[in-house]
């Protein structure tokens, strides 16, 4: 098994401190940072989300190898700049304003980082004007907001208001998900794509990208 | 037939002369009275009086003493937020459990000590006086291991589940021996049952091996405690893909409230097809719906429930979780209505 296979696998079992050793060994070996990169961890992040998707693999097991990619991606990220790696787009995402769950909001943010994206989690109890202000100073693709209250996915519908009195909202793709919405309220509230799951959001935003 | 007698024949699995049904009107009564999220959700005489009210106001079949989910975890000092208009949480940038080598602090504690576990049993009380044998009272508990999230914040929970399943394990018995005479002190009260919530128990949170070892046997023990007692043990669950199996070996409830089909049930028919007869099951429209829905949606869904799972009785109309706080109650109103007509089962 080559190191990058033994990273991808490593990753997959939750291993942060090993993949870690690892990354930095492939770096030091003279291996591309990008195919440790798209090799090692964002494929076997991908194949965890995959197994998440398909009801393989649970929660604690996605965030553990989230946590694993995030360790190696500490000691790669400096390399990446280095060899200026473009990332195939960039997102913003939070929970909405009234709003302190993370978890889902957490598992997209690592499924588009797997997918390549440049992404900007920037976090819970989001004000609509966070989100933009941010989409606008990091020149963002997409905006993505979660939710998981009934009470709280109002603060959708206010961002995209927002986008529209500012005649920004063709300039961003919006994404929404979370337990309490739906695509009959991705459509009602003028929202581009609803998604069920982190690994549902991080296809669709891809496949949104490179179709602009 | 009145609603205590409605309930009972539910949970025989006999056909009473209607669905009973309960919107689960929790934080959401507290505007029936004008009272603030806070007060509601801490003073047992303003909490039982709006439960009351909501009771009376819609002709609902049972309470259930659904507060928040924070009642519990302040027996060991979790500081609360209490946001204005919903319901309280942990202060998660201060949670009792920093560290992952923090756990072995959690230990059994007296629960006469924790205010909020106090009001609840006094809320019980009221609620038991009043109800006068005339219609069920259940209280609601969260489970030991979804207590200990409370105290750790989920994710980091979920983390060290995996770095050192032990040391949730023996914080989370630690938390169900404080439970176990939480709930005597709930069942002294006269309260028909407890509806405990496994949150985890859910496809889409952990494996059905990891739920059953973390939390599998303390629910049992707790399950029996009820039983013990002479109380009916219920769960609530609203999380996707439930474990019906797991969650029914452990704890042999007479009643699962949920909102989603099971992990092994494509839709809310065959759940009922395959645990009609175990367990009486109490749902499942989505509060969302409440909210976002039109009226027609929300009564389709109403009356989809009622088709799938009251035949033959063990069925209870209800949402499949708290009704919306801030929600207006036209449509609680509505399913309340759908269970007295479309729900009647004389004239099916």
């Amino acid at each position: 098994m080559s190191i990058i296979e033994e990273i991808s696998e490593l990753l997959q079992n939750g291993k942060a401190k090993k993949v870690k050793e690892l990354v930095r060994q492939a770096l030091e070996e003279g291996y591309d940072p990008k195919v440790i990169l798209n090799e090692g961890l964002l494929s076997g992040m991908m194949i965890v989300g995959g197994k998440f998707k398909n009801n393989e693999v649970f929660v604690p097991e996605v965030l553990v190898s989230a946590r694993a990619m995030n360790a190696g991606l500490t000691i790669l990220e400096p390399k990446l700049v280095e060899v200026s790696n473009e990332p195939i787009g960039k997102a913003v995402i939070g929970t909405v304003k009234g709003d302190l769950h993370d978890i889902g909001k957490n598992l997209v943010v690592m499924m588009l980082k797997g997918a390549g994206f440049e992404t900007y989690d920037i976090g819970v109890d989001v004000e609509a004007d966070t989100f933009i202000a941010k989409a606008e100073e990091v020149g963002a693709d997409i905006i993505c907001m979660s939710a998981l209250l009934a009470t709280t996915m109002a603060g959708m519908q206010e961002c995209i208001n927002k986008l529209q009195e500012s005649n920004l909202r063709d300039k961003y793709i919006v994404m929404i998900g979370g337990a309490p919405v739906n695509e009959n309220f991705a459509k009602q509230i003028g929202a581009d794509y609803y998604t069920p799951d982190a690994v549902t959001a991080a296809e669709v935003a891809k496949s949104a990208v490179q179709g602009r | 037939m009145n609603s205590m007698e409605r309930v009972v024949m539910a949970l025989q699995h006999k056909e009473p002369d209607r669905v009973p049904v309960y919107p689960i009107i929790s934080g959401a009564s507290r505007r029936l009275i004008g009272a603030d999220y806070k007060e509601w959700s801490t003073d047992a005489e303003v909490c039982s009086r709006a439960l009351l009210k909501a009771r009376e106001e819609f002709d609902l079949d049972c309470i259930v003493t659904l507060i928040d989910l924070s009642v519990e975890c302040t027996a060991w000092g979790q500081e609360l937020i209490y946001p204005e208009n919903e319901a309280a949480h942990p202060d998660y940038n201060n949670s009792v459990i920093k560290d992952i080598d923090e756990y072995s602090k959690i230990k059994k504690v007296d629960y006469r000590t924790c205010e909020r576990m106090t009001m609840h049993i006094e809320t019980c009380e009221k609620l038991v006086k009043e109800a006068n044998g005339e219609f069920p009272i259940i209280a609601f508990v969260f489970g030991p291991l979804g207590t200990l999230s409370m105290l750790r914040n989920q994710q980091e929970m979920y983390m060290d589940l995996y770095d050192d399943p032990d040391a949730v394990k023996e914080a989370a018995k630690e938390i169900s021996e404080t439970l176990k005479e939480y709930c005597r002190g709930l069942m002294a009260t006269g309260i028909s049952g407890i509806m405990f919530d496994t949150l985890f128990s859910s496809g889409t949170i952990m494996s059905k091996q990891m739920w059953s070892e973390m939390e599998g046997e303390l629910v049992k023990e707790l399950a029996q405690t009820v039983r013990d007692e002479g109380g009916l043990v219920m769960i609530h669950n609203c999380g996707e893909r439930i474990y019906f199996d797991a969650q029914i070996k452990y704890m042999d409830p007479c009643a699962i409230s949920f909102l989603y089909p099971p992990d092994d049930c494509r839709d809310f028919a065959e759940c009922k097809e395959k645990y009609g007869d175990k367990v009486t099951l109490i749902g499942c429209v989505t509060p969302a719906t409440a909210v976002i829905g039109t009226d027609e949606e929300w009564e389709e869904e109403c009356r989809n429930n009622m088709k799938d799972m009251m035949p033959g009785g063990g069925f209870m109309l209800a949402t499949g979780c708290e009704y919306p706080a801030n929600a207006p109650f036209d449509k609680a109103r509505k399913m309340v209505e759908l269970a007295k007509t479309v729900g009647k089962y004389k004239e099916r």
